[in-house]
């Protein structure tokens, strides 16, 4: 659904994404990981045809986004990172303010609100306007306005900073449902990296370059087995102690984290009974995708440091 | 394309009566500069025939009420890229140019409405009679007036990034393109170099536009007819341009979405 090869952006002598390239096939959950200042945002923008890339091509359902950006517009749904909704304007005049702008007819957008307002539980809340809901409301407009014109690709750009966890819920619900029941193709950027566990495919993305990808289960299956987590005021000094592999560890202000993999000799239980008297906390459990894109980030600056 | 025009008309309206007190005093404000300059200055200089003054300056009152109430809602544009609405509407899968027309149009329709309503308050007031509010020439003198201000104001749009500096906007624009415009006194007499600013202002030929129309016998107008139309619609379609041209440039360089987002990335 969304090929794009080698795709650059500069501003200036700044480099804000550099050779990116993707393949997201039809129907996927796709999450575009990295934390602030990465070239999320930047790449998602010349995805969704609103930045032309400085270098490298970019195909949505076979069209060449940059030669017919109008056409690719038709198949795109974009939701910003910050809203960009009328606050004086009620949910129901903004919905038909932007159905209009999409071309849908009076007749069609009236019928399309009807079906959109229950996916987030707005039916009561139609006429409010938009200023006096509550942000995790608004958000809901912001995504529903991204598919007034049923897209089939909709860009989701960190969708759920900033609220509460019913609202994250009821995001990533709606998400779940219009894959399914629609074969929409989502693409998210997040730097919340556990709520990318559900994505099919990630990618990991460091200074406009992808320094990883893969499936979210496999890469952390990959990463290891189990991560032990220890809290102490002198972690470097008992860090020394455990003389551990380079790989195995990584200090994070007062915390260590050590994984153990399949292939290591590393035993967590040895280092919880041989530090148990002089840590804080001490926890073992499951990796996730924070702990991959952190050993993958160490591992860069190390070599950058050496 | 023409459920666009739509949208964007259906929103500019729902705001413009949204705001009553704007709405009021874009009623009011005609009405006070008719009464208090128009009687002030006119019991200075009408000595033979009284109100005759007032009478000359109804033709630039409705210009008046045209260039604040066509401006203002193209000025919104302003708030448009600054809330991130502008940004959402360049994702729509309409050209650049096709957006800045529809707020253009819309913008256009707002002015002349307010005119029309201003014009209502001005028949009552036995300024104005029912012949000429309805007679081709004026409505056409008001709806191309109403559109170079749009314009004007969408050019405005187009330069600023914020409306922090909205009184300078009044200062260097709005009040210079009124004063400079004949609609308050006849502008071949004034000195060579605001002549020429007079005559490079696109109000200025709406303005004479309608004192064509309405005739009150005491200002003639300067401009020729097929010349006020053509720089009335010159005006319009270049300031389309440039403004389509501007935005098209702030969208390709981020520009728009780091003014709606304030993240550079």
């Amino acid at each position: 659904m969304i090929l794009a090869q080698g795709i650059s952006k500069h501003y200036g002598a700044l480099t804000a994404v550099d050779g990116l390239s993707l393949d997201i096939p039809a129907g996927q959950f796709f999450g575009l990981l990295g934390p602030n200042g990465s070239g999320k945002t930047t790449t998602i923008h010349m995805l969704a045809t609103l930045l032309a890339p400085s270098a490298g091509s970019i195909l949505i359902d076979g069209l060449d986004i940059t030669k017919d950006p109008l056409q690719a517009r038709k198949k795109i749904g974009l939701v910003f990172q910050d809203s960009s909704l009328d606050g004086t304007l009620s949910v129901e005049q903004n919905l038909l303010f932007c159905a209009g702008l999409q071309g849908l007819s009076l007749k069609a957008s009236r019928e399309r609100l009807q079906e959109l307002l229950p996916l987030f539980d707005l039916q009561d809340r139609r006429h409010a306007p938009v200023a006096s809901l509550s942000g995790g409301m608004r958000r809901a407009v912001d995504i529903l306005r991204g598919i007034v014109h049923r897209p089939r690709v909709l860009f989701l750009d960190e969708p759920t900073v900033g609220l509460d966890l019913p609202s994250r819920k009821r995001i990533w619900h709606f998400v779940r449902r219009q894959i399914a029941e629609h074969g929409m193709t989502v693409v998210l950027t997040t730097h919340y990296l556990e709520e990318a566990a559900p994505c099919d495919q990630v990618c990991f993305i460091r200074q406009g370059q992808a320094i990883a990808r893969g499936n979210p289960d496999a890469l952390v299956h990959e990463f290891g087995d189990r991560i032990l987590e220890i809290e102490a005021s002198d972690i470097a000094r008992l860090t020394a102690q455990l003389h551990l592999k380079q790989n195995d560890f990584l200090m994070e202000g007062n915390t260590l984290l050590v994984r153990e993999r399949h292939d290591t000799q590393v035993s967590l239980e040895e280092i919880q009974q041989q530090l148990a008297q002089q840590v804080e906390t001490l926890r073992i459990r499951k990796p996730n995708l924070n702990d991959v894109f952190l050993w993958l980030t160490s591992g860069t600056e190390e070599e950058k440091t050496c | 394309m023409l459920a666009a025009i739509r949208a964007v008309l259906v929103r500019e309206l729902i705001k413009m009566f949204r705001q009553k007190s704007r709405l009021l005093s874009a009623m009011v404000r005609p009405l006070i500069w008719l009464f208090v300059i128009g009687g002030g200055i006119g019991s200075l200089i009408d000595s033979a025939t009284p109100g005759q003054y007032q009478r000359d300056i109804v033709p630039g009152i409705i210009g008046m009420t045209i260039l604040f109430g066509s401006m203002l809602s193209s000025l919104s544009t302003v708030y448009d890229k600054e809330s991130g609405i502008m940004r959402m509407m360049i994702v729509a899968p309409i050209p650049t140019y096709w957006i800045v027309a529809c707020k253009m149009l819309a913008s256009t329709v707002a002015g002349s409405v307010q005119a029309a309503l201003v014009c209502v308050l001005l028949l009552l007031l036995g300024f104005l009679s029912p012949a000429i509010m309805l007679n081709p020439s004026f409505l056409l003198a008001v709806g191309l007036t109403a559109l170079a201000c749009a314009a004007l104001g969408m050019v405005t749009s187009a330069l600023s990034d914020s409306l922090d500096n909205f009184a300078s906007i009044m200062n260097f624009v709005i009040f210079p393109v009124f004063f400079l415009s004949g609609a308050l006194y006849p502008v071949r007499d004034l000195p060579a170099p605001l002549l020429l600013v007079s005559r490079l202002n696109p109000f200025s030929y709406g303005v004479d536009l309608m004192k064509r129309a309405v005739d009150s016998g005491g200002m003639a107008s300067d401009f020729g007819v097929a010349l006020s139309v053509g720089v009335l619609v010159g005006f319009s379609l270049l300031a389309l341009v440039f403004s389509s041209w501007r935005l098209h440039q702030e969208a390709r360089q981020a520009r728009l979405f780091n003014l709606a987002g304030g993240r550079s990335r």
